[in-house]
């Protein structure tokens, strides 16, 4: 009897774009796209958090990849750092266009990426983790300590907002103006759906049951002629191009970028929205970041309590849901069983430890 | 030319010679053994020959290639697979998916195409699952496919291990220790198993402590004690070797038992 | 020169007993307590509020925070850590519950305490000379203090039997349950001591340094480098992380900015990790 798998873990004829998951999908998209905007379209706010939370959730999404070949990766504010001045010194010294400094942000982003990757990427578990943290505070350091180069703790500030994009003198994006979110609104609405997209179609291809077999036993896979070091620098680096594009955004969104835009805390919580969303579906840091962006904000209110019901609040997660909150929808079958026939037991959400 | 060739293999750990200029060829269709008793350095002569662990001197020659010391992967890409001792499959992937995965050495499409889900790629997931079935099927585990890999009983485990390896088209696949903890009628089977890969036209080199399912599979048997090659030949010659029985019974091994 | 090696050895040996405590709790639990650096912050303002408010006696501060640490550190163990490790399908969820532990001490410290920087009255006063270099009297007591908990728990896990059963945990649990050790119990007083160790050595600083609520991830930052560069989980590897750490702050701070000379330090430990992983004194893991 086959279990009702997660997303990511589903072969293409079983991922399932069921009439249900489709509708819901379609139903999703229109509020995020049609009736959220409307609605508050007098809100500055509300859209802005918006906007924050789908940025938030696209550099988010680079990390699950990394998860996805089994390293836990706090790195991630190093990379948005990397791409956000990438743009910015592009943009406010070279006056290149916001639209090529995004993609080239990625791009930069992904070469560094790919460089430090290949030498650290044999390490595992918590080694990992926090070689990667501690790029975080280097990668911050050295901006800090950049020279002319990166103006150190002032940062660079006005960074043009994104310009019109053109192509043979027709305008298809008019020029971002003022201060009206709409355009960023949608711009990282455009961003987040085309990486799901993008991670959706890389998990559910071979090149995702490769991460996965490389992600449960890299000796093994390596037996049967998967280039384990290449597959990871791959998978690395599309996360960290993720990272620097996502800071390109947040770099014109904002219109400055400093050392201290992103720190090992911000790190620390790109990853925490895979953890929080579920790191075994592709939706997960979706989930993850939108949900405490928004109860952050909705707790606004509450002032000096804010901080300590939102700590309460994530713990309480933690220690009910440490599977994540669309580990849910998974259906759970109780403690572990042995199996005598498991042509008829059903498959169990087994919780063995990998010894 | 022999299929596989080991020459003078050596490993030092230190001070200790685990394995000393071991020599010994293998030929293609074939199914040789090693075996020695416990300690007598099987188990690192087999890491040196699938790569796993460099050697300290010698080389291990594939179809007059040297492959001592390649990357895994790379020594895969040649032909030369490998199980592992353990329960080793990819726990959290169904029966199929495990050996859809292996395939991976038979991919047509390049990583973009893949990605973008060109008609290459589409193809080569349908060859894949039609193999992955097949070899299934064949290894008795038809009944199995869709059941997730660490809900399977122990024994389907092991062949399971070997469906991941066949899927990977070897040329010579190395079982280690493959009857590892069997009962007589597990035992039997798999020797089958290992009988049917041979049929396929696979060459098998094996490591084994199991002496009777040796001596009913192997074509010919190399001999290990204390890190060096004491005996070489066909079960009957192994059997009435006298290195081999001393060997064995100086060990106080209760394990020998003559076919 | 004297002056930084004096600098040197006072930072070495709080920053082993940072380490120390990390390391105990990875060793025991494989679990790295994110947190560390929090439980640190959470010492220094025990002894803030008991010596500093209530105006008791030093070392009466400083055993209330040790206590205060351990019974965190135990709660912790067995109402958060057991259940997230039954549930959790994948080993990187138990992260998971220690950077929420982490958040979650830190929000609760800025709720209590506020967002101040907190300093103590010296405990000593005066000033030593000591091959020409400056010792302040206050630094002096911390040196000798850390100093002495290092050893303290050096002699625990060598001769005391909760320490050998922590030790024997560490290398192999399965084998050392089957042996009749409440595994359990072990780990829950391993993350009380390694806790209280945090604790301690914020107890400590803080009579040198001021606190605050936020300088938790920073601490723990400390610590991570430490048993990256010694080794994660083993005793002799805490104890030389701190020496280089403590050193390395001190020769970096006397030629230049604080920024700098960390930079250098992780480059140079980024550099180092690359060529051995498993640092100076770690074992190969598999």
């Amino acid at each position: 009897m086959r279990q009702a798998l997660p997303v990511s873990e589903a072969s293409l004829p079983q991922l399932g774009l069921t009439l249900p998951r489709m509708v819901a999908l379609a139903l999703l998209a229109l509020v995020y796209l049609v009736a959220i905007p409307l609605y508050f379209a007098q809100s500055n706010y509300i859209l802005g958090v918006i906007t924050n939370a789908s940025i938030l959730s696209f550099i988010s999404l680079g990390v699950w990849v990394t998860f996805a070949i089994g390293r836990i990766n706090i790195s991630q504010g190093a990379f948005a750092l990397i791409g956000g001045y990438t743009a910015a010194i592009l943009g406010t010294r070279y006056d290149v266009s916001f639209w090529l400094c995004l993609p080239l942000a990625g791009v930069v982003a992904a070469a560094i990426g790919t460089v430090i990757g290949a030498a650290i990427l044999r390490l595992r578990g918590v080694y990992f983790a926090m070689i990667t943290l501690s790029l975080t505070e280097a990668v911050r350091l050295a901006f800090l300590n950049g020279g002319a180069f990166t103006q150190g703790a002032s940062g660079i500030v006005n960074i043009p907002r994104p310009d019109a994009l053109s192509v043979f003198g027709v305008t298809i994006i008019p020029a971002f103006q003022g201060a009206n979110p709409m355009p960023f609104y949608y711009l990282a609405a455009a961003v987040l759906i085309l990486g799901l997209l993008a991670v959706w179609r890389l998990t559910t291809s071979r090149l995702g049951w490769v991460f996965r077999s490389m992600r449960q036993n890299e000796e093994l896979a390596a037996s049967i002629g998967i280039n384990v070091a290449r597959y990871r620098v791959i998978a690395y680096g599309f996360s960290c191009a993720f990272g620097g594009m996502g800071g390109a955004f947040i770099a014109a969104f904002h219109q400055n970028i400093y050392p201290a835009s992103y720190s090992v805390t911000d790190s620390v919580y790109f990853m925490l929205y895979c953890f929080l969303g579920g790191l075994d579906f592709v939706f997960g840091p979706v989930v993850g970041a939108f949900l405490l962006v928004i109860s952050f904000e909705l707790l606004h209110d509450l002032q000096q309590y804010q901080a300590l019901i939102y700590g309460v609040l994530m713990i309480s997660c933690i220690l009910w849901l440490p599977n994540g909150i669309l580990s849910l929808s998974r259906r759970r079958a109780g403690p572990a069983e042995e199996n005598e026939e498991p042509a008829v037991a059903p498959a169990a959400e087994k919780m063995e430890r990998t010894p | 030319m022999s299929l596989l060739q080991v020459q003078e293999l050596t490993k030092r750990f230190g001070g200790l010679t685990a394995v000393n200029r071991v020599s010994f060829d293998v030929e293609k269709g074939e199914i040789l053994a090693v075996i020695g008793p416990n300690g007598a350095g099987k188990s690192t002569l087999f890491k040196l020959i699938t790569s796993f662990l460099p050697p300290s001197a010698g080389r291990v020659l594939f179809q007059g290639e040297e492959i001592s010391g390649m990357r895994p992967h790379r020594v895969a890409q040649r032909g030369v697979v490998r199980t592992f001792q353990e329960t080793t499959i990819f726990r959290e992937m169904t029966a199929l998916q495990n050996v859809v995965v292996a395939h991976h050495l038979r991919r047509r499409a390049s990583n973009l195409g893949i990605f973008l889900n060109s008609r290459t790629a589409r193809a080569d997931e349908a060859a894949f699952r039609k193999s992955a079935a097949e070899i299934l099927d064949y290894l008795g585990l038809g009944a199995v496919k869709e059941v997730e890999a660490r809900n399977l009983p122990h024994g389907y485990l092991r062949a399971l291990g070997i469906a991941i390896a066949m899927a990977a088209e070897p040329r010579i696949l190395l079982l280690d220790e493959p009857f590892a903890g069997m009962n007589p009628d597990e035992t039997e089977r798999a020797v089958e198993m290992v009988r049917g890969i041979r049929e396929r036209g696979v060459t098998v080199l094996l490591v084994e402590h199991d002496m009777s399912a040796v001596m009913r599979i192997s074509d010919r048997i190399v001999v290990l004690n204390f890190g060096t090659r004491i005996a070489e030949g066909t079960p009957a010659e192994i059997q009435r070797d006298e290195a081999v029985i001393e060997a064995y019974l100086g060990r106080e091994d209760d394990e020998v038992e003559a076919a | 020169m004297e002056q930084i090696i004096v600098n040197g050895v006072v930072l070495a040996a709080n920053y082993a007993l940072i380490a120390l405590g990390l390391t105990l709790i990875f060793g025991i639990l494989s679990f790295l307590n994110f947190a560390h650096g929090q439980m640190y912050m959470i010492g220094g303002f025990v002894v803030y509020y008991v010596y500093a408010i209530f105006g008791m006696n030093y070392f009466l501060a400083l055993l209330a925070c040790a206590m205060t640490l351990f019974v965190i550190g135990v709660l912790f163990e067995t109402l958060f850590f057991r259940r997230v490790l039954r549930i959790a399908t994948r080993e990187e969820n138990s992260m998971l519950l220690a950077v929420g532990t982490a958040l979650l001490l830190e929000n609760l410290a800025l709720f209590f305490f506020g967002e101040k920087q907190r300093g103590v009255p010296p405990v000593v006063t005066g000033v030593y000379q000591i091959f020409g270099a400056y010792l302040p009297a206050g630094r002096l007591l911390v040196l000798a203090l850390s100093a002495l908990l290092v050893v303290g728990l050096l002699l625990f896990v060598q001769y005391t039997r909760p320490g050998r059963a922590m030790r024997a945990v560490a290398q192999d649990k399965e084998v050392t349950r089957l042996m009749g050790v409440n595994v359990d119990r072990i780990s829950a007083m391993g993350f009380g001591i390694g806790a209280a160790l945090a604790g301690l050595a914020g107890g400590l600083l803080v009579t040198i340094s001021a606190i605050n609520s936020g300088i938790g991830t920073a601490i723990s930052i400390k610590a991570f480098i430490m048993i990256m560069i010694g080794g994660a989980g083993v005793v002799a590897g805490a104890i030389l992380g701190g020496i280089v750490l403590g050193f390395a702050e001190a020769f970096g701070y006397a030629f230049m900015p604080g920024s700098m000379t960390y930079l250098l330090i992780f480059v140079g430990m980024i550099l180092f990790l690359i060529l051995r992983p498993q640092g100076i004194m770690g074992k190969p893991w598999g």
